[in-house]
């Protein structure tokens, strides 16, 4: 009988800790960003640019909120920028054994309001991923790319969100067909 | 050499089992409904947590019944005078006696102890709670009632009180429930219906 | 067998008829080019109106010879419209929108739009001919207007169904009678309104017709309420419920009921509780029939969701089926500071800077501003009487200044918590007397401040146009305004879920005055009872181990 009490105990404290560190332990990563959902985006947009140096260009802008409420119900809003490299994504996609990695093309950095009303980037752990698929090296460069997606200059003035349909040539990018 | 006796009837097993099960399903979302954790989700909890009360309710019935119409009921009212004897008995036999638990005399249901504890139970937190719960369900029919003075808060106060009352009694009953002549002679009484005790 | 079917054939008919109508005045209608609000939702407005018509009314007014005519100016279709509905001016004589005055029976406040001032454009005194593009009558220009004139009046602003009859800010009330450049220096150019097209298709009034003024209040789409905005003139499901256009299809004068012209709710004189029940059609009773309760009564939910009917004591029906406003796509403003105004390009010019979301962040004539869209409302208790803070009252610099601020407390048995939008704000004020400003914006070409950017010009002249006392000394005020949430009301399944707030610094944490089971736990009885607990698993623990002790010895 014991063994039931402690197991009950534990039971509580055991949830408690795993769903506190859900977050962590789960592939994805989330930040508070302190604009809105479009200065958000279209500063992620901005930064991505900023890395042309490394193959980056945007593939797309996304806003599934909007078929959902077409649909008839309410989410709050999320904007889906898509950007991908084909620096990064030609060594992936040229194994057999990581062409399967496609799955997680093009690279997008989610932008969306919670409950709380405030504007959160969710993002792939780029890190961690790659360890587990045999691609560190690359993606620990794509780890490297997505903080300075995320790094923020308050003393530049909020630029346009660029609205590009998902597949589209990046704008001003390379390669034009977005990975 | 230790003797078998029959103890619980089929009905009362039954009855002891599940309203365990239920209590212990209704601290779990209790507690959750009143923020200590998050399990079902809060919705989930509050419509567990009542459904589990009408299940109570209605296994009380059943068991009130039965109480009455076995005479049972006379097992769980000690008289004054017993309750004081074996309040100052098990007040201080408990402590010399630790060690050596008390051999097991009574051929009635429940030890002194028991009758202790449960008169605590059904005098205290019953009331209590079943008082508390029953307002906690009805808050749109207060006013009706003539209780619209009453407070969600202090109303959710002596529920809680009570709950953690309730949490104690089921530990300590858990505990005790291994204080039978052997380590599981309890347990097996209340699954079988015999309990084994001292010659 | 061959019966003939006449229902058949008329509604067959009508059909045709509908489609035939619809597409004619399409055709004319293209080639207006600034249609209300977007030329597709202005096509389905008069599609619906136009089938109204067909099925509904008794009346074709196109047939009308007093109709038929070349029409000079909107006063004149009035003329017409009266020499029919004779009292129809008579009535809206009587009314807030057209009087922008309005006494409050309970605080006595003298209130309307001509008296109060608020944090967005602040007031009207000295801006009329801009601001009365919003007022039901054509010439308010200054404050001479005579509010007797029955040709005045403005019929077409509420009854037009074409959605091409639109008044212009400038212009005083009128629509543009001649060719005419709008927006201001953007090349596009409006043609001539043509009014006996409108005068011929009167209908109802319809969302596009309340919403050409009711939508844009702050002067511009979605800016001021929040809960309303161009998206309600066609809106699907998710954003409005009663009002989505492909289901039930509110107009807003289905909950906003009028007799004589008089518009029932009002913003000055809300009602934030009605718990008598639902408004019986043909009852006597005087009470807002643009309520909640007035159709769903004081009991709405059953079954599985019977336990809401509980949370009815404290909550407003809104807080719970209104989780976020600006929810159709538009942002709306959220601040507004005056205070930055004036600042230049560098050829010295007014500026204006763009945000993200493609809305004005800055502008030279109005300061910064900020925006939302999707937002959480702010809570608070509310009975319904709001205090306003006129052009007389004193104020207290050293602190955010509430110029509306809404009365209510949890004890007082009349108060709800509902959703607001709070507008925050910095404006000008009155520094020496320690009173809010009338500024004089747009009209006087010689102080309007967005003319001449210049503040102090801009104030002086405001209080010398109102008869108000000014110490020479403008100041900046940091303001607030509390808008109710009403509208935009979300299908059920999109309610506020319980544990939004049923959880620690959930939405309605900071309200006092409620208990929330699973948010306000009770810090000092968790610890002590779990403590308890724990002390009682520890003592039947070591005295278990005591006897498993001893018993080893024993044994």
């Amino acid at each position: 009988m014991m063994k039931a009490v402690v197991g009950f105990i534990t039971g509580i404290v055991f949830v408690g800790i795993a769903g506190w560190n859900m977050a962590d332990v789960m592939m994805l990563r989330e930040i508070q960003s302190p604009y809105g959902v479009e200065e958000t985006a279209a500063r992620i947009q901005r930064n991505i640019q900023s890395l042309s140096a490394n193959g980056w260009t945007l593939s797309g802008l996304r806003n599934p909120a909007k078929a959902i409420a077409k649909s008839g119900s309410n989410v709050p809003p999320v904007l889906l920028v898509e950007a991908c490299s084909t620096k990064y994504s030609g060594p992936i996609l040229g194994e057999d054994k990581t062409r399967i990695l496609s799955i997680l093309m093009p690279c997008t950095i989610t932008v969306y309001k919670k409950d709380d009303g405030k504007t959160y980037i969710g993002l792939m752990n780029a890190g961690l991923m790659g360890k587990m698929f045999g691609v560190g090296d690359i993606m620990a460069q794509v780890a490297k790319d997505q903080v300075i997606f995320t790094t923020f200059d308050p003393k530049k003035p909020a630029p346009p969100l660029i609205k590009i349909k998902p597949g589209g040539g990046g704008a001003g990018g390379k390669s034009a067909d977005g990975c | 050499m230790a003797e078998r006796i029959y103890i619980f009837k089929r009905f009362e097993r039954f009855w002891h089992w599940s309203q365990a099960l239920l209590i212990i399903f209704m601290m779990l979302t209790g507690f959750e409904v009143h923020g200590v954790y998050s399990l079902f989700g809060f919705q989930a909890a509050t419509e567990l947590h009542t459904i589990a009360a009408w299940t109570l309710v209605s296994l009380w019935v059943f068991a009130i019944f039965w109480h009455f119409t076995t005479g049972e009921w006379k097992q769980y009212i000690p008289t004054m005078e017993k309750v004081d004897q074996m309040l100052k008995f098990y007040l201080t036999g408990i402590f010399t006696d630790a060690p050596h638990p008390f051999k097991q005399t009574t051929v009635r249901k429940h030890n002194p102890l028991q009758r202790l504890a449960y008169l605590f139970v059904l005098a205290i937190i019953n009331p209590l709670i079943w008082t508390t719960g029953w307002f906690y369900l009805f808050y749109g029919s207060w006013g009706n009632w003539g209780f619209g003075w009453l407070s969600l808060e202090w109303v959710a106060f002596f529920h809680v009180i009570a709950a953690f009352m309730m949490l104690i009694f089921f530990i300590a009953h858990i505990y005790l429930a291994t204080a039978g002549h052997t380590v599981t002679s309890h347990i097996k009484a209340m699954i079988t219906g015999w309990e084994e005790v001292e010659d | 067998m061959l019966k003939f079917n006449y229902k058949g054939l008329s509604l067959a008919m009508a059909f045709v008829m509908s489609l035939g109508i619809s597409w004619s005045v399409q055709a004319s209608d293209a080639k207006a080019p600034d249609k209300v609000p977007t030329p597709s939702a202005a096509a389905d407005v008069f599609g619906i109106a136009v089938d109204e018509k067909v099925k509904k009314s008794t009346a074709d007014h196109s047939k009308f010879k007093e109709l038929q005519v070349d029409f000079k100016d909107g006063p004149a279709v009035t003329k017409a419209c009266i020499s029919c509905h004779t009292e129809a001016s008579k009535q809206l004589h009587k009314t807030k929108h057209w009087n922008w005055d309005y006494i409050n029976a309970d605080t006595k406040q003298h209130l309307g739009k001509k008296n109060v001032i608020n944090n967005f454009c602040t007031s009207v005194p000295s801006n009329y001919k801009f601001c009365t593009a919003c007022h039901i009558g054509y010439g308010w220009e200054d404050d001479k207007f005579d509010f007797t004139a029955e040709e005045k009046v403005d019929c077409l602003v509420c009854h037009d169904t074409t959605g091409g009859y639109k008044k212009l800010p400038g212009l005083a009330g009128h629509p543009n009678y001649k060719t005419m450049e709008w927006p201001p220096h953007s090349g596009k150019f409006r043609p001539p309104t043509d009014l006996k097209r409108v005068a011929q298709s009167v209908g109802k009034t319809s969302r596009a017709t309340c919403g050409a003024c009711h939508f844009r209040g702050g002067g511009g789409d979605a800016v001021k309420h929040g809960d309303l905005d161009s998206t309600l003139t066609n809106p699907d499901r998710h954003l409005d419920i009663h009002m989505d256009a492909k289901g039930l299809d509110f107009s807003c004068a289905k909950c906003h009921t009028s007799d004589s012209h008089e518009v029932a709710g009002s913003r000055y004189e809300p009602t934030a509780v009605d718990d008598k029940g639902t408004l019986i059609r043909g009852s006597k009773d005087e009470r807002n029939a643009a309520t909640c309760v007035a159709c769903h009564g004081n009991v709405p939910h059953s079954g599985e969701f019977a336990k809401m009917n509980e949370h009815t004591d404290k909550l407003a029906c809104q807080t719970c089926h209104i989780p976020a406003y600006a929810r159709g796509d538009k942002h709306t403003k959220m601040t507004w500071d005056w205070s930055t105004l004036g600042e230049m390009d560098e050829q010295g010019k007014p500026k204006k800077i763009w945000g993200s979301e493609g809305k004005v962040l800055y502008d030279s004539k109005k300061g910064n501003f900020t925006y939302d869209r999707y937002v959480i409302p702010e809570y608070q208790w509310f009975n319904g009487d709001v205090e306003f803070t006129l052009a007389d009252t004193k104020v207290d610099p050293t602190k955010v200044l509430k110029i509306n601020s809404f009365k209510g407390s949890p004890d007082d048995g009349k108060s709800r918590i509902w959703p607001t939008k709070v507008f925050r704000g910095k404006q000008m004020f009155d520094k020496g007397n320690n009173t809010l400003v009338i500024t004089s914006l747009s009209d006087d070409p010689k102080t309007a401040l967005w003319k001449n950017f210049d503040i102090n010009k801009a104030v002086e002249y405001g209080m010398q146009y109102a008869g108000r006392d000014f110490s020479g000394d403008v100041g900046w005020i940091e303001t607030e305004m509390s808008w109710p949430i009403t509208h935009m009301v979300a299908p059920k399944e999109d309610v506020v879920d319980c544990h939004q707030c049923h959880t620690e610094n959930g939405r309605l944490a900071g309200i006092e005055g409620i208990y929330i089971p699973g948010a306000n736990n009770t810090p000092l009885i968790d610890k002590l009872g779990f403590l308890a607990a724990f002390l009682t698993l520890v003592g039947v623990l070591i005295h278990g181990a005591i006897r498993y002790f001893m018993h080893k010895r024993g044994g």
